[in-house]
């Protein structure tokens, strides 16, 4: 297919319901051809923002501009969007051919083009075959397969997808996270896709907007944001994560008494936060110079099918009342290693792996 | 073994499914004799009568009669027309008043549906009569309109079809507007959303999905008050003027002339007959309509 | 809904109590239970016959309105028992006589031996005598309405919307009369099938100006208190009440077709010994000439005019007075009895073209 996906940028939009602010000058491009998340909590503004781009609200004020194109103004028929919606929105009174057909008769493709066009996108989707079947004949993956069918056949340079999979049961998802991609990366169309679900947010995208209270919070590459989320809130929401408060004086943070290492110039004096994943934590034998320390009693152990999760508490005198979460695989070399609750233990992280974020921002 | 045992499972399982089923079945035995009390016996009793002659023997006078006088055809002509014509009417209004509810938010709705159920709650007899006093020859809308200068000879609105019409629809407008509402509350709104991003204008949305998912509700309503509209009596006596006859009409005032039920229940057999034909003719286009959301 | 339903459970209350309070009362020994036809005729038999003359026996009467001597056959028929005695015209009584629900009256309690020659029969005694006139708007003709039926035929001189009843009775004489059959002769013409046809023809000739075919007596005293119709059919007692209350209307005596009204008992009556004898009570010229004063509908009883009961001036309204009686006809029973249903299915059908 050719290289023909569309840029979106979208600037100081801005959309109030009475006092209440729905975005709050949120600015953001998407570059023609990626796959960006809109990730947030429900009631943060990322699908009001989606429907921004589908024409379905109307800012307050702001642009949305489709490559060179002003768009903001657009009645939704008109942007020449795919859209996927959460509970698929099929047409029940159509069976899956007139369904995935539908646009195309609406730009008045001739039948027999349309035939091969809607065969290529259920073929696309894996439906070959189904185009007679009713829709209430049909799974929950398969509606799911029909809506996005519908939402390709016309090709269509830029795709919406509102938490598309949040229907599905686990196993299905993760199956369909993949395939959506592939296919993304097949078609090359420049996707917006909105989910709450933080780790479906890391395994599709090529950048994830976190968008909270109305505003974009960060906007960065999934390992990005992981490694380095810009806030607390961020910390908290994405992936697992323990947070230990510390205190920043002079370029040197501290945790209670002992003195932290950390990876990044604190140029600033204040509350952090220290933000541990549990996989980076590790049994420290010895103290290492490239590594924090600390000190700490197993609370709880507790069994994960692929790893074990262990929850420290840590010496009240030396580091007040904090607890830190660890993950270990379930190799069999750990396995026979492992502490057992009451254990005293020292635990480890990389400097590399310390990472500090400020208290005060968004706060969680 | 243990396949062995599988099959013992379930083969006791559905056994006691059988039961359970026939439990069931039992329990609603008495409903089903009540029903069958309520509705076989009414029924067949009419059917019964419809024999009787005036003499009291079994006789096939009442419906000679009815095939000897003109008058019985255009009479049931009459009834179905304006039972039709009241149909068409309250879709012509009660589509848009519907769709329009099941746009705004429930709470506004809520107030428009008491708006459309307030007539009810007023005797059927004062409904009608206030339409004669607004609508008759030197009544309130004449009155004003002739005042305003908008017209110099009073409108015929009352003692004819068109009066019959009025008050009618009126009448008849909550029962198709309650089914056909909740029916569009059901369509999903996504539908329509999905509709116009994939290209189609709003009123190419409304066609195409909206309208095509509201006829099981809009067919449910037009049913309902055709069937009712057959069996009218007070409204097209009042605002008819005796222009306008409808069956029920004549049912009675067949008893007053023959002081004999049979008269009645033969007009009563063929109307319930003609309606069950319609009904069924019915049922099979909305099964068929039906055909792409159902199973 | 909750109002509703509560409103409902009123109802229901009510009803069963309004029930309740009825059956009790109708197991009184001295309570009796009349029906008629409501309306300005019901309010003048109320106040002027049925309570003067039950507080005269010391006996309540209750009383209801119904719908015709349909309803007494029904009652009877079906063993039902909602009342003793009924308010009904000759015709209708008749008609019940021969279907066998109507208790034959004892004369030898009923005083009849001061009526007018006719005015009663086995079935029904005699209270009012009426008639069906020809009433047109004076707002539309002035003095110089419809004073025959001719006139009321007549399009051509008298344009207008006309009402007709929506039943067969008294409607085919119009036609007859307006098509020069004389008076006399008109139940001889009628005595067919063709005869009911011509008559039928002369009011299809005018059908295109029949606006409304009125239904009861309340209905055509209203369309022409509203001016709804220029002229109808009808009956003069409903017209003068209708011209007390401010209705521009006017009548000619010549169109008059005399008819009269009065009491029967249904079969198997609960209180039929007490019927009688109220019946008895109620043709007393004194109530006949008290409920004149209410409704221009004349005495059965010579007594009134003989005792003078009756003011000359309000006895020369009445449709029996000498004067006015000379120019009327006078409807026949018999012919109603042998030819109703007939007549009725024709007079619908030519309604229905």
């Amino acid at each position: 297919m050719a290289n023909n996906a569309l840029n979106i940028s979208i600037h100081n939009v801005t959309k109030t319901y009475g006092d209440f602010y729905a975005l709050r000058d949120v600015s953001l491009d998407v570059t023609s051809g990626e796959f960006l998340t809109l990730l947030g909590p429900s009631g943060s503004g990322k699908t009001t923002l989606l429907m921004v781009l589908a024409g379905f609200i109307n800012p307050d004020y702001g642009s949305v501009k489709f490559g060179d194109e002003e768009v903001v103004l657009k009645p939704p028929h008109l942007r020449g969007i795919g859209m996927v919606f959460q509970n698929y929105a099929l047409f029940p009174h159509m069976n899956v051919e007139q369904n995935v057909g539908y646009p195309q008769k609406l730009r008045g493709v001739s039948k027999e083009n349309t035939k091969i066009s809607v065969e290529e996108a259920l073929a696309t989707v894996k439906l070959d075959g189904l185009g007679h079947r009713q829709v209430d004949e049909l799974s929950g993956g398969q509606r799911q397969r029909v809506a996005l069918a519908r939402a390709i056949v016309f090709k269509p340079k830029i795709l919406l997808m509102d938490e598309p999979l949040s229907a599905l049961d686990k196993k299905l998802r993760e199956e369909m996270q993949i395939e959506l991609r592939q296919l993304h990366d097949r078609l090359n169309i420049t996707t917006v896709y909105v989910t709450h679900d933080q780790k479906e947010a890391l395994t599709m995208s090529d950048r994830i907007a976190v968008i909270n209270d109305g505003q974009l919070k960060q906007l960065d590459t999934p390992n990005q944001i992981y490694r380095s989320p810009s806030n607390a809130f961020i910390a908290d929401f994405i992936g697992e994560s323990s947070l230990l408060s510390a205190t920043v004086k002079n370029g040197i943070a501290s945790l209670g008494s002992s003195k932290l290492k950390g990876n990044q110039k604190l140029s600033k004096d204040g509350d952090f936060l220290l933000v541990i994943r549990p996989e980076k934590l590790f049994i420290a034998s010895k103290k290492a110079r490239d590594a924090n320390h600390f000190e700490g009693v197993v609370e709880d152990s507790i069994f994960q099918g692929e790893s074990q999760l262990m929850v420290i508490k840590l010496d009240p005198k030396t580091y007040g009342e904090q607890s830190l979460r660890m993950r270990l695989p379930n190799s069999s070399s750990t396995l026979s290693e492992l502490p057992g609750i009451g254990d005293r233990v020292t635990l480890g992280l990389k400097i590399v792996d310390s990472y500090f974020v400020e208290k005060s921002h968004g706060g969680s | 073994m243990a396949v062995l045992e599988h099959n013992i499972n379930e083969v006791s399982l559905s056994r006691l499914e059988k039961r359970e089923n026939y439990t069931f079945f039992g329990l609603t035995v008495p409903y089903l004799v009540l029903v069958g009390a309520m509705i076989v016996i009414p029924i067949g009793w009419l059917f019964f009568l419809s024999f009787i002659g005036r003499d009291g023997s079994f006789s096939f006078e009442n419906y000679e009669r009815m095939i000897n006088s003109k008058a019985y055809l255009r009479i049931f002509l009459t009834t179905f027309k304006i039972s039709l014509l009241t149909t068409f009417f309250c879709i012509l209004l009660g589509y848009p008043l519907a769709y329009f509810m099941s746009q705004i938010s429930r709470k506004w709705a809520s107030l428009c549906m008491i708006g459309v159920l307030i007539p009810f709650w007023t005797s059927l007899l004062v409904r009608t009569y206030a339409w004669l006093v607004l609508l008759q020859k030197k009544g309130l809308i004449n009155n004003i309109a002739i005042d305003l200068g908008i017209i110099t000879e009073p409108i015929k609105f009352v003692h004819n079809t068109s009066g019959t019409l009025i008050g009618m629809v009126h009448i008849m407008l909550p029962f198709l507007i309650l089914p056909l509402y909740a029916n569009m509350r059901a369509i999903d709104s996504h539908c329509v959303k999905a509709a116009s991003s994939l290209g189609a204008t709003p009123v190419r949305a409304f066609w195409t999905v909206f309208f095509p998912l509201s006829i099981p509700g809009l067919l449910a309503g037009s049913l309902i008050v055709f069937v009712l509209c057959l069996g009218f009596y007070v409204t097209p006596a009042v605002l008819g003027g005796g222009r306008v006859i409808m069956a029920a009409m004549k049912i009675s005032s067949n008893i007053e002339l023959y002081f004999s039920w049979g008269a009645a229940s033969a007009l009563g057999v063929v109307l319930l007959v003609v309606t069950m034909i319609i009904l069924f003719i019915a049922s099979k286009l909305v099964s068929l309509d039906q055909l792409g959301q159902r199973r | 809904m909750k109002p509703f339903l509560i409103y409902r459970k009123f109802a229901f209350v009510a009803a069963t109590l309004g029930v309740a309070s009825l059956s009790t009362a109708s197991l009184a020994e001295d309570t009796l239970r009349i029906v008629s036809w409501g309306g300005a005729y019901q309010k003048g038999q109320s106040v002027g016959i049925f309570q003067p003359a039950a507080k005269a026996m010391g006996i309540t009467v209750k009383e209801d309105t119904y719908g015709g001597i349909s309803d007494v056959k029904l009652m009877v028929k079906s063993g039902a028992d909602k009342f003793d005695i009924f308010s009904s015209g000759a015709g209708g009584c008749a008609s019940g006589g021969k279907e066998g629900v109507l208790e034959k009256l004892d004369y030898s309690v009923i005083d009849v031996s001061n009526h007018l020659p006719g005015m009663y029969s086995d079935y029904c005694a005699g209270a009012d005598i009426f008639s069906v006139v020809a009433a047109w708007n004076t707002d539309t003709y002035g003095d110089n309405g419809p004073r025959t039926w001719a006139d009321f035929y007549d399009v051509k001189k008298f344009p207008g919307t006309r009402a007709m009843r929506n039943k067969v009775d008294a409607q085919l004489e119009t036609a007859l009369l307006a098509d020069g059959v004389p008076k006399e002769d008109i139940y001889k013409v009628l005595d067919s099938e063709e005869g009911i046809k011509r008559a039928l023809d002369k009011i299809r000739t005018i059908k295109p100006h029949i606006a409304v075919w009125w239904t009861s007596g309340a209905s055509h005293a209203q369309l022409m208190k509203d001016g709804e119709v220029d002229m109808t059919t009808g009956w003069n007692g409903r017209f003068d009440v209708a011209k007390q209350d401010g209705a521009k209307v006017a009548y000619d005596w010549k169109t008059g077709i005399m008819d009269w009204e009065g009491y029967g008992i249904p079969k198997g009556a609960k209180q039929k010994d007490l019927a009688m004898k109220y019946i008895a009570e109620m043709m007393k010229p004194n109530y006949m000439a008290e409920f004149a004063k209410y409704i221009t509908y004349g005495p059965t009883n010579k007594k009134v005019y003989e005792l003078g009961l009756m003011e000359d001036s309000r006895a020369r309204q009445m449709p029996s007075h000498p004067d006015n009686a000379k120019h009327q006809m006078t409807l026949k029973t018999e012919w109603y009895a042998k030819w109703r249903t007939i007549a009725a299915e024709m007079y619908t059908e030519m309604m229905t073209e």
